[in-house]
């Protein structure tokens, strides 16, 4: 196996349900060794997120499975003083401790970084609650599509005219995201100066910063910007158009006027083209719902891939709208390398999607999936803290670690709970493009 | 990321959000611009009433704070040799032009590593440096086509929809900060550098990593849904509220909120499955419980019963959110021909070495920093530099 950046590097990782765990996966798969911490009492909530609702069904969920490659996964019960003292021992051998809990979770336990620097001097300590670690709105309760709400974000977003959307889930990778660079600027600073610090992530700011434009548009004018469908402030045509096909559709987006020359040369000059109302992008944009049904009738007569390839064989900007099982088979994403073939048990073998950037000294690869339920106890116990055997049955029968969870109810095998949840998911199917 | 050198040859978001990160946090971020008219986005708004002004841009304003602005003609040759004087000096060198362009100007990875071998050298694409579709163009609404995160997101019966701000654009910048920082963290124990080759498409698809495993473990996809009971983004009287309440707890607690404890009652809309059915039902009771209802007390009595119910703040109401207020977390710009702005400040908070608020520099304002102080120019050549319409 060839070096990983972040080798060496030891987090201490707390963190469940989705933003937390998005950040030590990106951190694990750039080398460092994340030990990964649940509890037989609570799991980590994400394995509950469309798992199944048979015997190991906490270890199904897609979600889950997706966001915890490449780390370690033990079981430890914080609410029991033992299996706080581990945690300590596990800080004192780490350099980062990630939690995205309520801030008064840690607080409670007492493991807030005050205390866990007295342990590791030169500890870097990310906490990333929703709302961040101080303010009058420190406690309160968010999950990701809230993240994604108090953004502002779905006041922008869309169709004109009507209410506000969103995708309910784009926030907490982001803010996922957002918490691995923290880490990595923390951890550059303590490579050159050798000292920690904490980290206060509010999850919201984190998302807030991808609204710099609206923010900063209204400082200068006062003004909102309004919900603009798939629509750009200034290009024309901006849109997703309808194509052969069922549910199928293509994007296309034309930046200047010399793009839009190559588009109507690219589609055979239709006559309308050549109205004074289409030659510049501002008659365009005034004219916007009529260009659109014309584009609509032009790419309607073509499959969404034809569209790409005649567009963009001219430069402009168009591709297809992929269902995810296209994406997977899409040919430039294949060529890419990007899924690669993992095998988990139980769970069997799935192509996940990899990580999203090449590095040509230090390539990043799926070394591991995620990790079953305290998978990892006996390795990292024995291991990194020396423990014995006794010891570890000790921590098996007071309920510290464990690998079953606690008061797991099932009610249907697993082919059942599939075929339910595909009921439910196919009522989104009505879908049928409005003529 | 003091004492951090880096070269800044990116335009428009993704780029030069990655080096507004690096930047904000203390790196010294020489902005690479084309004479005359300089990044892209200085041309785009928004503008001060709608007036275009290459120093007023919004967009440039937010995302080039505590960057320095050099000019330089790297479709000339001395330009690019300049240039290469300047990789001499350099920690990292990041990019977002189409991968053709950096080898057409002689400036590949290969010629800058020997000339540097310690360099971190990031380039943010489309669709990456390699791969059939490498040269073809791309929007952030396009990326959002290809990703499959644009399939599955609008109302069923009308088109896919993406959301409002340039998500995808900004993602690829911060995964060209997470692994530029990591690479410089692996040089400084190395000695090694490295190229760095961000993919925008699939950046952005990590940010649904779940549904192909769905697809895959499952076989299914899923349509597009709008959104509706338990998902909600609702009107009240003076905004909008927003909730994901998918548990047996959350229904009780918004029984409570409403003030309705009958609803629990009620046999139709015992399990969440039948409440889905009853969407409408449903929705139709919270509307008119909300239409006189003020957002911030729906928000507080909602928290109070720990309900994950929150406000959607349109833009205004961003501004003035009290947590936020209360955390300091807009920035002020203090901007010679711009004026007093405000945006977005630190996206985390780092104990002891704090973000810095800063502002975005004039086309060229460092030229003389650069060229005179660092490579040592004179006065002389640099006139005939401007001359040459190579600065």
């Amino acid at each position: 196996m060839s070096a990983l950046p972040l080798q060496g590097v030891r987090i201490i990782d707390a963190c469940i349900y989705w933003a937390g765990p998005m950040a030590t996966m990106l951190l694990a798969d750039l080398g460092a060794e994340v030990v990964k911490i649940e509890s037989i009492q609570r799991l980590d909530f994400l394995r509950l997120l469309g798992g199944w609702p048979s015997a190991d069904g906490y270890e199904f969920s897609a979600a889950f499975n997706g966001t915890n490659r490449n780390k370690y996964g033990i079981t430890l019960n914080l609410n029991h003083p033992r299996g706080r003292e581990i945690f300590k021992r596990l800080v004192e051998i780490g350099d980062v401790v990630t939690e995205n809990f309520s801030p008064r979770v840690m607080e409670n336990w007492g493991l807030t970084y005050d205390a866990l620097k007295e342990i590791k001097p030169g500890l870097i300590m990310l906490s990333m609650p929703g709302f961040g670690t101080t303010g009058p709105w420190r406690n309160y309760v968010t999950f990701g599509p809230n993240v994604e709400m108090v953004s502002g974000m779905p006041t922008i977003s869309g169709y004109p005219g009507g209410e506000p959307m969103m995708t309910g889930y784009i926030a907490d990778p982001a803010a996922g995201l957002m918490g691995a660079v923290a880490v990595v600027v923390a951890l550059q600073h303590r490579h050159r100066t050798g000292k920690g610090q904490h980290i206060d992530l509010s999850q919201i700011e984190a998302f807030t910063a991808f609204m710099g434009q609206a923010i900063i548009d209204y400082s200068m004018n006062n003004r909102m910007q309004p919900r603009r469908g798939n629509r750009h402030p200034s290009m024309a045509p901006h849109g997703v158009y309808p194509c052969k096909g069922d549910d199928d559709w293509v994007t296309i987006t034309v930046s200047s006027d010399e793009e839009w020359d190559r588009l109507c040369d690219a589609t055979g000059n239709p006559s309308w083209a050549s109205e004074p109302k289409y030659t510049d992008a501002a008659s365009r944009y005034s004219n916007h719902d009529e260009l659109d049904k014309l584009m609509g009738e032009w790419t309607r007569q073509h499959d969404k891939h034809e569209v790409m390839q005649i567009l963009q064989g001219a430069g402009v900007a168009a591709a297809p709208v992929l269902s995810y099982a296209e994406f997977l088979d899409d040919a430039h994403i294949k060529d890419r390398g990007f899924f690669e073939t993992v095998t988990r048990p139980l769970t069997g073998t799935h192509p996940y999607p990899g990580f999203p950037v090449k590095l040509s000294e230090t390539p990043v690869t799926i070394r591991r999936p995620a990790p079953t339920l305290g998978q990892d106890n006996e390795y990292i116990l024995k291991n990194l803290l020396g423990m014995t055997d006794d010891e570890i049955n000790e921590l098996v029968e007071a309920e510290i670690i464990g690998t079953k969870p606690q008061g797991w109810a099932y009610s249907m095998e697993a082919d059942e709970a599939i075929s339910k949840l595909k009921d439910i998911h196919a009522r989104g199917d009505d879908s049928k493009k409005e003529t | 990321m003091s004492g951090t050198k880096v070269l800044d040859l990116t335009h428009y978001i993704a780029g030069p959000y990655c080096t507004k990160i690096l930047a904000d946090f203390g790196a010294e971020v020489i902005k690479v611009e084309k004479p005359g008219s300089g990044d892209v986005a200085r041309a785009m708004g928004p503008f001060p009433e709608d007036q275009p002004h290459p120093e007023k841009s919004g967009l440039f304003l937010y995302l080039n704070t505590n960057k320095k602005s050099i000019t330089l003609n790297l479709k000339s040759a001395t330009g690019v040799g300049i240039l290469k004087s300047l990789v001499k000096q350099a920690d990292i060198l990041v990019e977002n032009f189409s991968p053709r362009v950096m080898p057409s100007l002689g400036l590949d990875h290969g010629t800058l590593e020997e000339i540097n071998p310690g360099l971190v050298m990031t380039s943010i694409s489309n669709f990456g440096q390699t791969g059939p579709y490498r040269d073809y163009r791309a929007t952030d609404l396009t990326i959002w086509g290809l990703s499959g995160i644009l399939y599955e997101h609008g109302e069923p019966t009308r088109e896919p929809l993406k959301m409002g701000a340039n998500v995808s654009e900004y993602v690829a910048g911060l995964y060209g900060a997470l692994t530029t920082i990591s690479s410089l963290y692996y040089r400084d124990e190395t000695g090694v550098g490295q190229h760095v080759d961000v993919s925008i498409l699939e950046a952005f698809h990590t940010m649904q990593p779940t549904m192909t495993l769905v697809f895959s473990m499952a076989g299914f996809i899923r349509h597009r849904a709008g959104i509706h009971f338990p998902w909600g983004i609702l009107p009240c009287q003076d905004g909008y509220i927003g909730f994901f309440l998918p548990t047996q707890t959350h229904w009780e607690s918004l029984c409570a909120l409403l003030e309705m404890p009958e609803l629990r009652e009620k046999p139709e809309y015992e399990t969440p499955l039948m409440r889905e059915e009853r969407r409408d039902e449903i929705t139709a009771i919270i509307v008119s419980w909300l239409r006189d209802k003020r957002m911030e007390d729906v928000f507080h009595a909602a928290q109070e019963l720990r309900l994950p119910l929150t406000l959607v703040p349109n833009t205004k109401q961003t501004l003035e959110m009290k947590q936020l207020g209360d955390r300091g977390y807009f920035a002020g710009i203090d901007h010679p021909v711009a004026g007093k702005l405000t945006c977005p400040g630190a996206p985390f908070k780092l104990a002891e070495t704090p973000w810095q608020a800063g502002r975005a520099p004039l086309l060229g304002e460092h030229n003389e920093e650069i060229y005179g102080g660092q490579l040592g120019y004179s006065e002389e050549l640099l006139t005939k530099l401007g001359d040459e319409g190579v600065i």
